[in-house]
């Protein structure tokens, strides 16, 4: 954590708390926390809510005056609170076309980029996030010992299958740099591979988006036209429209093959009233859902380009958006500390989940069957949360990454991803810890021709995560375990990532953009086709998973001098002196042999 | 009530409770949800009606989290008003996302439900839309028209798949639902046409409209009687069983006669009413038939298992559950429909603004809708939920009538529980037990293993159809707008219309219609009957 403080961002984005914050400040509403208080104080909160209702509009905005009713209300009532909401942001669109409404907005931007530092007096919770980092980075000193257990990922009370029931273990992924892009002249907010995976949308600072091809890495089109810094971009289902959000408040929708907007009457959604931060568009990709810094989320009818519903959602920015597979609920999530989860064609809210920390939330995504939702949060943990058993309970915790300031993000990451080849997925489903999957596996082939249906539940999943140190996290998600880390994938903060298949992007501080492969795709498929792994070796390539598909012909001008090891890294010529093909190595070599050994600790070893 | 028990009893010793469970299950009721006796009685309500919810509407995630649709069923207030030029015709596909609408111009215009705008223009026709029909993975669109003409739309690109001439006017197109190349046509006054459409050339056939009758011990004038008499029969009206094994055809003379479509015989045929049989329905799951005839009563019947594969045409029985009727005010009825479940039947009536809603378990009238000020056509239940479709003869506007949606507060607040009366708060032993921040911390992380977690099993099973995904189109040009205001006659068909301000002239300066009057004016189709319509009101 003390190395992220001294990386000096370069830009406002995602940066979510001021640097000058009071670390001591203590809380002392904390008593407040407990049910009975709460209860208890609920009529106090109406009461303050209507003060702040009776506010100047202008007044509201600088939050400075309000903090103390704010950090109250926040801790107390969060319904309450979205009304409350609702009715600010109501007024507030009546005087948008206000001049001196624009002033306002100008003078916000400019200070509102970070949080300013009485909002985070407001959270009240500064001395607990300093006491759980400290816990964190024990467990981190810890980890490699409890990691060591983690890859077999058995859990000591679960009922451990019969080890005659494991077939050969699927090795873990093992995500190895290939490619690295550059071009944008600005850190890269976002970054997001097509549905298809064929391509890689990034957003960035600069204000333009790109295009790229994910397989060769060519730079496919620049998509100029917003004022300001984008924050964010979505893929629509078909791969061949993508939408951008931006500081300029608007949103655009651009066709990928052209370059050029979607629409062609040159049309922004334009509604929000203030930084567009999060996009997400439905599986039918009729809907696009937006979450902004004016704590509303809208949801537009993509086609028209008109608002469907504003959802008054949150009171702080919306962080993080997502729709659920099935398109029938959305989730978003807030630095207020709430996950809410919406029915797309009703606007209700049908659940919020709060953690009882209240940290703020960073970022939020559905899991692939929809029944769980992963949220990160600013005191550097991601939560995997069932929202439906009782009124939303964690299931998991994954810590090891550092999220503090930044709205990193994190991303599921599926071997067995359905589009993909059954050869895969089946390979995939040995590794599975739950009985349901050994008792179909129990012939140890994985052949079984009649099982093809079940291979869809066969595949591993593991949890991604971009971190502040340049770090990407990899988890499992049943052990919580750490599978991965690759050190330093960024100078400065990785601010996301993502991941198709056996494909996975980054996009950091320092205005590039990374693109890893499975190198152990390769191992688990190698059992089905030995020769192809064979080629691939002869020709010296470290050119895994994906690689057998794509091989990267190396451009010169890709690869440059790898800002954390100071040595050129290629993929394909894979530098000895590399520390992450030393990994590579030992993991394949391992894999041969049995279970892998857990990639961290080989490379703390070769540091 | 505690769920843990009847799943551990067997259910010889607890038959109710395994009911339950068996009903829980079903509903994908969450044990753990605080709600879950209430929403296990309204579940079980449900489920021991006689129209039970299909699964295949089960499957929405949105239904965990809410149990509205387990105590709104059925349409109560006008959620939508949408209007792309006058519409004639409607009809909601299978999975209830799209809503195809016809116009008096010839234009298809096809609806996204979700967003409540225009997903696409197909256009092709030059007269009013009298009849549609969606294929059942929802890829496919079937129209007709006045115009003589019936075109399979391939909504994939929009563009025609095939079309088919016939002599007359069309009443009734319907697509074979397990195999879009199978067409039926009823034209007015012309033969009852089926179209098998698998090879390149699509072959017609001239299917039966005369009843099947015994003729073996009747003498020759009863036969000469029966001859002269089927010569004027006609079909009116036809549908597919939703298994595409047979058609059911109503015609003129109040017949309904149910046709192998293998075969394309006349296997069955009953006189089930006096007057012309207008218009057919089949519930959702088909085991029952509506049946709209102009004799002012609405039908509903028991249809007779016909997929058997042995089946005895001897032993075919339709037999009659209810008739719906206004006794009092004679009303007869423009159009009417199932709703999803198939519990309740819709119907839209005749020189009135009102739509009527039965039940029927019991038969009787739930709910009269009015709002529009005007006489509604078409009426169409959305597949799955409680919304209904209508559209208005005059302006034609479509209305979308739906349910009201309250936000229920607690799940804005996971701290609050929306309850009756005050409840006394016990506290717990351990509440106010003061531990170390980290240890609380670490605790509630180690807990966290104790239960399993898959985030990849899908709960519900993705259906064996292969899902169509309409694709987006960006531009749909400005003159689609849904202000669009279309009122044409019989030359300008292809012209488009301009705003209300430009008043009811045309480009090339023809006056159009009589709408000037009052509202935008009826095509020449609606004018027809209209007037048909008046002729009537004065006899009675």
């Amino acid at each position: 954590m003390a190395d992220t403080e001294q990386v000096a961002p370069p830009l406002k984005r995602r940066k979510v708390n001021s640097d000058d914050e009071n670390e001591e400040r203590s809380s002392p509403d904390r008593a407040f926390h407990s049910p009975t208080r709460r209860l208890a104080i609920r009529d106090r909160d109406i009461r303050q809510r209507s003060q702040s209702h009776d506010r100047d509009y202008a007044h509201s905005r600088s939050r400075s005056p309000r903090s103390r009713t704010r950090s109250l209300s926040r801790t107390q009532s969060p319904a309450s609170r979205s009304r409350s909401t609702s009715s600010r942001s109501r007024g507030r669109r009546s005087t948008t076309n206000d001049g001196d409404d624009d002033d306002d907005d100008e003078s916000r931007s400019r200070s509102g980029r970070y949080y300013s530092s009485d909002r985070t007096d407001s959270r009240s919770r500064r001395s607990t996030t300093d006491s759980r980092s400290r816990t964190t980075s024990s467990r981190r000193r810890r980890r490699p010992h409890s990691s060591t257990r983690s890859p077999s990922g058995s859990l000591p009370r679960t009922p451990s299958p019969p080890e005659l029931l494991e077939p050969e273990p699927i090795p873990h992924p093992n995500f190895l740099p290939c490619l690295s892009l550059h071009g944008h002249t600005g850190p890269v907010s976002q970054v997001r591979l097509s549905p298809d995976g064929r391509w890689i949308a990034s957003a960035s600072a600069d204000g333009t988006a790109r295009i790229w091809d994910s397989a060769t890495g060519a730079h496919m089109e620049t998509l100029v036209g917003h004022m300001a810094g984008i924050n964010t971009v979505a893929w629509a289902p078909d791969s061949a429209v993508l939408a951008t959000g931006s500081d300029d408040k608007k949103i655009r929708c651009w066709d990928r093959r052209t370059g050029r907007p979607a629409h062609s009457v040159a049309r922004q959604l334009v509604g929000h009233h203030s930084y567009v931060y999060c996009l997400a568009f439905s599986p039918q990709g009729n809907v696009l859902a937006s979450g902004s810094y004016d704590e509303a989320v809208f949801l537009w009818d993509v086609r028209g380009g008109r608002i469907l519903r504003d959802l008054p959602a949150h009171s702080d920015p919306v962080s993080g958006i997502d729709f659920s597979p099935d398109g029938t609920l959305v989730c978003s999530c807030s630095t207020d500390g709430l996950i809410r989860i919406w029915d797309t064609s009703t606007g209700q809210c049908l659940r919020t989940l709060v953690h009882e920390d209240n940290p703020p939330i960073s970022s939020v995504c559905f899991s692939p069957n929809g029944r769980h939702v992963l949220a990160s949060s600013l005191d550097s943990s991601i939560r995997l949360w069932d929202y439906i058993e009782g009124r939303g309970t964690v299931k998991r915790t994954y810590q090891g990454h550092a999220s503090k300031k930044f709205a990193v993000g994190g991303c599921f990451c599926n071997t067995g991803e359905h589009d993909q080849s059954a050869i895969a997925s089946i390979g995939s489903g040995g590794r599975a810890t739950d009985e349901k999957r050994v008792i179909p596996d129990a012939g140890g082939g994985g052949e079984d021709d009649a099982d093809l249906p079940r291979v869809h539940d066969a595949g591993a999943s593991y949890v991604v995560s971009a971190s502040e140190d340049g770090d990407l996290v990899l988890w499992d998600v049943k052990s919580k375990g750490v599978v991965q880390r690759v050190r330093k994938a960024h100078s400065g903060v990785c601010f996301w990532v993502d991941v198709k298949g056996d494909t996975m992007v980054t996009a950091g501080q320092d205005l590039c953009i990374k693109v890893f492969r499975n190198g152990n795709a390769a191992v688990r498929d190698r059992d089905r086709d030995r020769m192809e792994e064979d080629v691939v070796r002869a020709n010296g390539a470290v050119v895994p998973p994906g690689g057998l598909r794509v091989s990267p012909p190396l451009d010169p001008e890709m690869m440059d001098a790898d800002p954390a090891s100071g040595a050129p890294r290629a993929a394909g010529t894979a530098a000895e002196s590399n520390d992450m093909v030393v990994v590579v190595d030992a993991a394949a070599a391992a894999a041969a042999h049995g279970p892998t050994p857990d990639p961290v600790v080989k490379m703390e070893e070769t540091q | 009530m505690d769920p843990e028990p009847f799943k551990l009893q067997p259910a010889r010793l607890n038959p109710e409770a395994a009911h339950l469970h068996k009903v829980a299950a079903n509903f994908r009721l969450d044990p753990n949800n605080p709600n879950f006796e209430q929403n296990l009685k309204k579940a079980a309500a449900k489920s021991s009606n006689k129209f039970p919810i299909p699964q295949e509407h089960l499957t929405g995630m949105n239904l965990l989290l809410s149990d509205d649709y387990l105590i709104q069923d059925h349409p109560e207030v006008l959620n939508h008003t949408i209007r792309s030029g006058h519409s004639t015709c409607l009809r909601f596909n299978r999975k209830g996302n799209y809503l195809a609408s016809g116009r008096v111009d010839g234009t298809v215009v096809l609806w996204d439900m979700d967003t409540m705008g225009v997903a696409r223009k197909l256009r092709g026709h030059s007269k009013g839309i009298s009849s549609l029909c969606w294929s059942r993975c929802g890829r496919y669109l079937l129209s007709a028209c006045r115009g003589w003409l019936v075109i399979l739309w391939d909504l994939q690109d929009g563009k025609k798949e095939r079309q088919i001439r016939v002599r007359a006017p069309v009443f009734t197109a319907e697509l074979n639902p397990t195999n879009r190349h199978q067409i039926i046509v009823a034209c007015y006054e012309e033969d009852f046409i089926y179209c098998d459409a698998m090879n390149k050339l699509s072959r017609k056939y001239v299917l039966p409209s005369a009843p099947k009758r015994d003729d073996s011990e009747v003498d020759e004038a009863t036969k000469e009687k029966w001859a002269k008499e089927d010569a004027k029969t006609m079909t009116t009206a036809a549908i597919f069983t939703p298994s595409g094994k047979h058609i059911l055809a109503g015609t003129n003379k109040g017949r309904v006669n149910v046709i192998n479509s293998n075969t394309r015989e006349i296997i069955y045929s009953e006189k089930v009413c006096t007057g012309v049989i207008t218009s057919l329905r089949v519930s959702f799951n088909g085991s029952d038939l509506l049946i709209n005839a102009q004799d002012r009563i609405i039908r509903t019947f028991k249809l007779p298992e016909l997929d058997v594969p042995d089946l005895d045409p001897d032993t075919i029985q339709l037999n009659l559950e209810h008739k719906f009727q206004d006794v009092v005010n004679r009303l007869s009825w423009n159009a009417c429909c199932f709703g999803a479940t198939g519990e309740y039947v819709a119907a839209s009536t005749y020189n009135n603004h009102e739509m009527y809603i039965w039940e029927r378990t019991h038969g009787s009238l739930v709910r009269m809708l009015e709002g529009p000020k005007e006489e509604q056509g078409m009426v169409e239940w959305h597949p799955s939920k409680p919304i209904l479709a209508v559209n208005g003869l005059e302006t034609g506007r479509i209305y979308i009538w739906g349910v009201t949606n309250t936000q229920k507060w607690s799940s804005l607040a996971p701290d609050f529980a929306e309850v009756e009366e005050n409840d006394e708060y016990e506290e717990k032993e351990d509440e106010f037990d003061i531990h170390p921040q980290e240890e609380i911390a670490k605790r509630r992380i180690d807990r966290e293993d104790e239960e399993d977690v898959d985030v990849l099993t899908m709960d519900v099973p993705k259906g064996d159809e292969q899902e169509f995904r309409m694709p987006i189109l960006y531009n749909l040009g400005d003159d689609d707008s849904e202000e669009e205001l279309i009122a044409v006659s019989t030359g300008t068909m292809r012209r488009k219309s301009y705003s209300e301000g430009q008043g009811d002239v045309s480009l090339d300066g023809e006056t159009i219609g009589e709408g000037a009057a009052g509202g935008p004016s009826a095509g020449p189709a609606e004018k027809a009957t209209a007037k048909k319509g008046k002729g009537k009101g004065k006899k009675k």
